[in-house]
């Protein structure tokens, strides 16, 4: 019903907003647009945020139980197919597409590969390859077959393993392990997330691709970053390019004072954490991204050697991920008083898992080029070979994931 | 922060995608022919999956298609590699009839000799204190940092959410040792899952704690399998015979042979109602085996979670009225601080004991 009300409320908006851009009537551009994102805005406010507001109100006035609580389920993709909704009428608003038919902007709002979890494909992007319907004489099935065996493959068996091995182990009792098994619990849990959502995004990217649809990449080995600003032009890329867009610019981005752009960037990265999760640990995670990025930007960091500056920025990264899987604050107090507490001995630190975790950072700086060839040489290949060879992957994933597979960990977003 | 625009995709489609690509209709088939291979190869644990999942018209479609496919796979040799590998990877567990719960002869509950009546939370009377137990009472200690007092925590996945807070709070005690064993997915109506009274009577031999606390029943509204195979339909007289039995076993287990206290965690209210209440059917169960046993004390959690119309809720004022959230968004799991709730009443449980209380008063 919810997803019926964005397709239908945002799809009315739009053709309103380009009936009123051709009669030259600014005033009900901004009229309808500012309704639709108001509509979509009001969506996220009370399925995600209403009952975190309505509760820390509470207690910071002290009204007990006077504030009504919902306690609503939130539904599948809410984060995502509002995101969208809201590209497409600020796009139509700022003249860059033209309105979309209704059914394709409900394809665009309700397609399946990336509708629970991303990537945050723009109106601008899909609406063009809709219109266009793909052509089913020519679907790059190598690459398409790649992409969702390399997701499975970093979901199932990587991410799966490193959350059952040591990260969930870690963060549900720091106190109980050593200094050094925390550490490297933390550098696993930035594995982790890196393997579960890019995953995710692959194997929605490569059954977008089956279909005949190329989505946007989301991730470019983002921790190869040799800064934060880099780290950001690689990680979640449609939603940091979103809020750029959407968000950061409109503040007015780097224009004005100094003091002004750190503003803004605070600002853009503090909703960009609350966008993840209705908690206070969510607003602190984007709140240290954005007071590091503004101390990146205001310190000549180009002078210190890059592999200084790339493990301060993965360093960086990781305490932010601390906040970022931490069920509390007061959870991620321990995390971090456990890292800097007794040595102890090393409970499940072991040589395989510095292996996995030294492989998996390795492959970050395998250039993309590689994978290129990769999908080209199978591209080469009869198309039955590629069949069977993803049949094959599939066995080979499952018998090396271990049993029970968790849900992706953006689905909650 | 970068977009990528039309012009980089339409650069990718270009470079990646050789510009061909393959026709729909051929990929299809290669596809299906892909996952065909990987059905066969994979017959063997997809027949195992089947069978692990819950009684009923799903299962009994899975077996009926997923059987003669590994029949077939299992004499053309093609489950092989998959076994080869697991044997590797150290996994491999030759398949075994279904394992049912430990014979009559080998536990017999003292329930056995009572009228398997499921009496209603009216009926009941109100849950006792923890008994005295049966250890020393002597005020010397008994315990040392070489001989800790040991206590384990284990269950379905409830475990998973305040066992390891628990084992830290009891562990705030040097002279406590504390282990956490949550098992997703388990219960005590699929021992062929994960068959928890072998498990527990192997820690009982093995580790011989003091005190075992255990959390079931999440899992447990299904179909169960009764030791002459016959299927015994959910909440049927015969299942609630049954399964009070199992919960029956698994207390004698821990408490027979040694003086040993066993905590049973009810079932937490849950956020759907019918969900609730087949969790509340399965409390007064638990409840009802552990009133016939001495050293075995349910706790029950209705309290401690609903608010103050007797509901659930996912926010709960907490000693100083502040709201916190007690419950995960899936309405059913404790959050952090339903954990370190939880925790703080076990532990206030288990100094019920004279003896037990001087091991956190140090």
């Amino acid at each position: 019903m919810l997803l019926l009300w964005a397709i239908g409320s945002n799809w009315l908006a739009g053709n309103k907003i380009d009936n009123c851009r051709r009669l030259g009537a600014r005033d009900g551009v901004r009229a309808w647009a500012n309704v639709a994102i108001a509509s979509d805005l009001a969506l996220l406010g009370v399925f995600k945020y209403y009952d975190f507001f309505a509760v820390e109100l509470s207690n910071l006035l002290g009204l007990g139980n006077a504030i009504p609580i919902f306690q609503l389920t939130l539904p599948v993709g809410i984060s995502f197919f509002t995101f969208q909704a809201m590209s497409y009428v600020i796009d139509l608003r700022r003249g860059v597409i033209q309105p979309m038919r209704l059914l394709d902007f409900a394809v665009y709002l309700s397609f399946f590969p990336q509708l629970v979890a991303g990537p945050i494909v723009r109106a601008s992007e899909m609406a063009p390859q809709i219109a266009k319907r793909p052509d089913p004489r020519h679907v790059a099935s190598a690459e398409a077959f790649h992409l969702i065996l390399r997701g499975l493959f970093k979901k199932v068996v990587i991410s799966s393993w490193l959350a059952s091995n040591i990260v969930d182990g870690v963060f549900a009792d720091p106190q109980g392990h050593s200094s050094l098994d925390v550490l490297f619990g933390v550098y696993g849990y930035a594995i982790q997330i890196y393997a579960d959502f890019s995953g995710y995004t692959d194997i929605a990217i490569g059954v977008a691709l089956l279909l005949g649809f190329r989505f946007p990449i989301n991730f470019d080995r983002p921790y190869s970053a040799l800064s934060l600003r880099e780290f950001w032009r690689r990680w979640h890329i449609t939603l940091s390019s979103w809020l750029r867009d959407y968000l950061y610019i409109p503040l007015g981005g780097n224009r004005g004072q100094t003091a002004d752009m750190y503003r803004n960037l605070l600002i853009t990265m503090l909703l960009g954490g609350l966008w993840h999760g209705s908690t206070w640990n969510f607003v602190a995670w984007g709140a240290i991204h954005g007071v590091a990025l503004i101390i990146e930007r205001s310190l000549p960091i180009e002078r210190i050697h890059p592999a200084l500056r790339w493990a301060l920025t993965f360093h960086v990264v990781c305490f932010a991920w601390i906040f970022f899987r931490a069920s509390s604050f007061s959870a991620a107090s321990d995390v971090l008083t456990a890292i800097t507490g007794s040595s102890g001995d090393t409970k499940i630190l072991n040589a395989g898992l510095i292996l996995v975790l030294l492989s998996a950072i390795g492959v970050q700086f395998v250039t993309k080029s590689t994978s290129a060839r990769m999908d080209y040489w199978m591209s080469r290949r009869p198309i039955l070979i590629q069949g069977i060879a993803f049949g094959v992957g599939l066995v080979v994933i499952d018998t090396l994931g271990p049993d029970g597979i968790a849900p992706f960990i953006y689905f909650q977003f | 922060m970068r977009n990528t625009t039309n012009a980089e995709l339409e650069s990718q489609r270009d470079a990646r995608g050789n510009g061909q690509g393959s026709p729909a209709g051929k990929i299809l088939l290669a596809g299906l022919t892909g996952l065909t291979i990987a059905l066969f190869l994979n017959s063997a644990a997809l027949l195992a999956d089947a069978k692990r999942q819950p009684d009923g018209p799903g299962r009994s479609v899975a077996l009926a298609v997923w059987s003669p496919i590994e029949s077939v796979a299992s004499s053309l040799g093609l489950t092989w590699p998959r076994a080869a590998v697991e044997r590797l990877l150290g996994r491999y567990e030759p398949e075994q009839g279904i394992t049912l719960f430990l014979e009559q002869s080998q536990v017999v509950p003292t329930s056995e000799k009572d009228e398997r009546v499921v009496p209603s939370v009216e009926d009941e009377q109100e849950p006792r204190d923890l008994p005295v137990q049966g250890l020393p009472q002597s005020l010397e200690p008994i315990w040392s940092s070489e001989h800790p007092f040991k206590l384990w925590i284990a269950g379905d996945s409830m475990v998973q959410f305040f066992g390891d807070t628990f084992a830290s709070l009891a562990e705030t005690s040097a002279l406590v040792q504390a282990t956490s064993e949550p098992v997703l997915a388990s219960g005590l109506s699929r021992p062929d899952y994960f068959d928890w009274p072998t498990r527990l009577a192997e820690i009982m031999t093995k580790h011989d704690p003091d005190a075992v606390v255990v959390t079931f029943g999440g899992n447990d509204a299904q179909n169960i399998r009764a030791a002459d195979g016959r299927w015994l339909d959910r909440f049927d007289d015969p299942w609630l015979d049954e399964y009070r039995r199992r919960i029956g076993t698994i207390m004698d287990l821990v408490v027979s042979d040694k003086d040993r206290i066993l905590l049973w965690v009810g079932q937490p209210p849950m956020r759907q109602e019918g969900f609730d209440q087949r969790m509340q059917l399965l409390n007064n169960l638990y409840r009802a085996e552990a009133l016939q046993r001495d050293r075995v004390h349910y706790v029950d959690l209705r309290e401690l979670f609903t608010d103050s119309t007797g509901k659930y809720a996912r926010y709960l004022p907490d000693n100083v009225g502040k709201l916190v959230d007690v419950r995960l968004t899936d309405g059913v799991h404790l959050s952090h601080w339903g954990g370190e709730w939880l925790s703080a009443l076990l532990l206030r449980e288990l100094r019920k004991s004279p003896n037990l209380d001087e091991l956190w008063i140090q």
